[in-house]
């Protein structure tokens, strides 16, 4: 088995740093137009839905539900190889159709289902950061 | 109302290098041999083309950008293809897949700019792990991807089938039926990567899985090489060496989509619908027309999404109508009856449109549908920005 590489860590620029200060203090905010309302995620300089620049981070519920999922076999990913099989969920969160985070869930992805509910938890990894991660609610 | 230069032109060169895993010379070269085979296949010298377009970007993470070796861009065919010394015309895109840049050569012999177009599409396959994720540093929109686990393009699209799986009722053992005659066309195709490999059934199902539902068999297999097409006018297409394949159509995905995570299935029939309505509207042709479908497939799933996005099934049937043989060479509709980019090997799309001309110029050898006047190739798939082309045996 070769050495493991670091596993990846996020790095931030001006649009994203209020999401990472956020989730620092184990608080989920997603970017949403003040004109229009639309959440923007990933973030964006303007705004998907109405172009407008005016954006600004929201606390959102957390709440949201499986959308898909996926079981990584690869070990194509630095800092994951020792982890496959994980499974990759994609979280739809209450707040918006297709507002979709990414998940990391350990294992083969036996009992998940598309439409399950989700709940949250924070993984802290390196140099800070804190990820949000959401597990199926049994 | 049909498009006014509907089979003014026409494809009447088709040139391929050597497909394979390990080059033994540079991309540049490849796409040189490509080049020259397709100007040889036509009947003209080299002087002769005078417009040139390709899509050149490599589409994984951490592609190289040195021209002739990870690429090869008009840049390159100018400085080394021997080309008319009054080139008229070069153009290379950057969204849309090859045959938005096969468009751009359409568009310019219709308006007179040029006489003999060069197209190609060059693939580079570099050492390692395709596309793999190896930096600890996630910026941009992979901040929210990469520290997750998730950077891979067969982990979206193996996100993007378990949806269609569970809205639909497919199961893995019904993608055996199109996977495996794939395979069986690229048994009958020389040129093809699993050329001398059969599969059958039991070998789909028992295949490594990657990322589930995709198995190593739903992924297309990356080769390093180049195809390239030389398109003219339907007037001087007549006299030349073989018989032309005409343009009948074009269309491009071009409807406003959310920016997300990443790309879903939600809008796949709308998206590959705004193509290829405008190229059965351009051409007046539909899909019962349609004698042989080149859909991509740089993952299986896609030529699903295909098949219904362009009316060849209804939503959500492909996984039935690909059953019993109705998209084998013998079927109601043959589908990728080159081996498609599963089994000839991953040009990225440009496969299919040589396969399409091949096919309605009656040069697809063994593999021939028999009075196969109609030819459409989709490329990309239909939730991403893709584009297609249609080719008829007569203007
Ligand atoms: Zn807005």
């Amino acid at each position: 088995m070769a050495d493991l590489s670091p596993r990846p860590v996020p790095a931030p620029d001006e649009l994203t740093q209020p999401f990472w200060d956020a989730t620092a203090a184990h608080r989920l905010e997603i970017q949403r137009c003040t004109a229009c309302g639309y959440y923007n995620h990933p973030p964006k300089r303007l705004c998907d839905q109405c172009t407008s620049p005016d954006l600004g981070f929201v606390p959102v519920s957390g709440r949201g539900q499986v959308y898909s999922y996926t079981v990584m076999r690869q070990t194509s990913i630095a800092g994951f190889e020792d982890k496959v099989p994980y499974t990759t969920l994609l979280v739809e969160l209450e707040e918006q159709p297709q507002l979709l985070l990414v998940s990391t869930v350990p294992g083969d992805g036996a009992g998940i289902a598309i439409g399950q509910s989700t709940e949250l938890w924070w993984e802290p990894i390196e140099e800070g950061f804190v990820l949000p991660q959401f597990r199926p609610i049994a | 109302m049909t498009w006014d230069s509907r089979g003014k032109t026409a494809v009447v060169g088709i040139g391929t290098s050597k497909l394979s895993r390990k080059a033994d010379k540079p991309l540049g070269l490849l796409a040189l041999d490509a080049a020259r085979a397709a100007m040889e296949d036509a009947g003209i010298a080299p002087g002769e083309v005078d417009g040139i377009v390709t899509y050149p970007d490599q589409p994984f993470l951490g592609a190289g950008n040195r021209d002739g070796e990870d690429l090869v861009t008009v840049n390159f065919l100018i400085d080394h293809g021997g080309l008319a010394k009054d080139l008229k015309w070069y153009s290379q895109i950057s969204s849309g897949m090859i045959p938005s840049a096969f468009i751009e050569g359409v568009n310019a012999l219709v308006a007179g700019t040029c006489n003999y177009v060069l197209v190609w599409r060059a693939m580079h396959l570099p050492a390692g792990t395709y596309g793999a994720w190896r930096s600890n540093r996630a910026g941009g929109d992979t901040q929210f991807t990469a520290p997750f686990g998730a950077a891979n393009p067969f982990q979206w699209h193996a996100l993007a089938y378990q949806r269609y799986m569970h809205r639909y009722g497919a199961k893995r053992e019904h993608m055996a039926a199109l996977v495996t005659n794939s395979r069986r066309n690229a048994n009958l195709n020389e040129q093809a990567y699993f050329y001398s490999q059969p599969m059958g059934f039991e070998d789909y199902m028992n295949a490594r899985m990657v990322s589930d539902p995709l198995s190593l068999f739903d992924c297309d297999i990356p080769v390093e090489g180049c195809t390239a097409l030389i398109l003219t006018t339907a007037d001087r297409a007549r006299d030349l060496k073989h018989p032309p394949a005409y343009i009948a159509g074009y269309g491009q995905q071009a409807l406003k989509r959310p920016s997300l995570t990443t790309y879903t299935v939600d809008d796949y029939m709308a998206c590959g619908g705004s193509t290829v309505d405008k190229i059965w509207s351009m051409s007046g042709l539909g899909p019962k027309d349609i004698g042989a479908a080149q859909l991509y497939d740089g993952f299986s799933p896609s030529t699903y999404y295909w098949l219904e996005a362009a009316g060849f099934c209804g939503e959500g049937e492909a996984w039935q109508f690909v059953q019993d043989g109705r998209v084998a060479l013998t079927g109601e509709l043959p589908v990728n009856t080159f081996g498609g980019s599963l089994s000839e090997g991953r040009l990225h799309g440009m496969g299919h449109l040589a396969e399409a001309v091949r096919q309605v110029t009656g040069r697809a050898g063994q593999r021939q549908i028999e009075g196969c006047d109609a030819s459409i190739a989709l490329d990309g798939s239909p939730m991403l920005r893709n584009a297609g082309i249609l080719f008829t045996s007569e203007p």
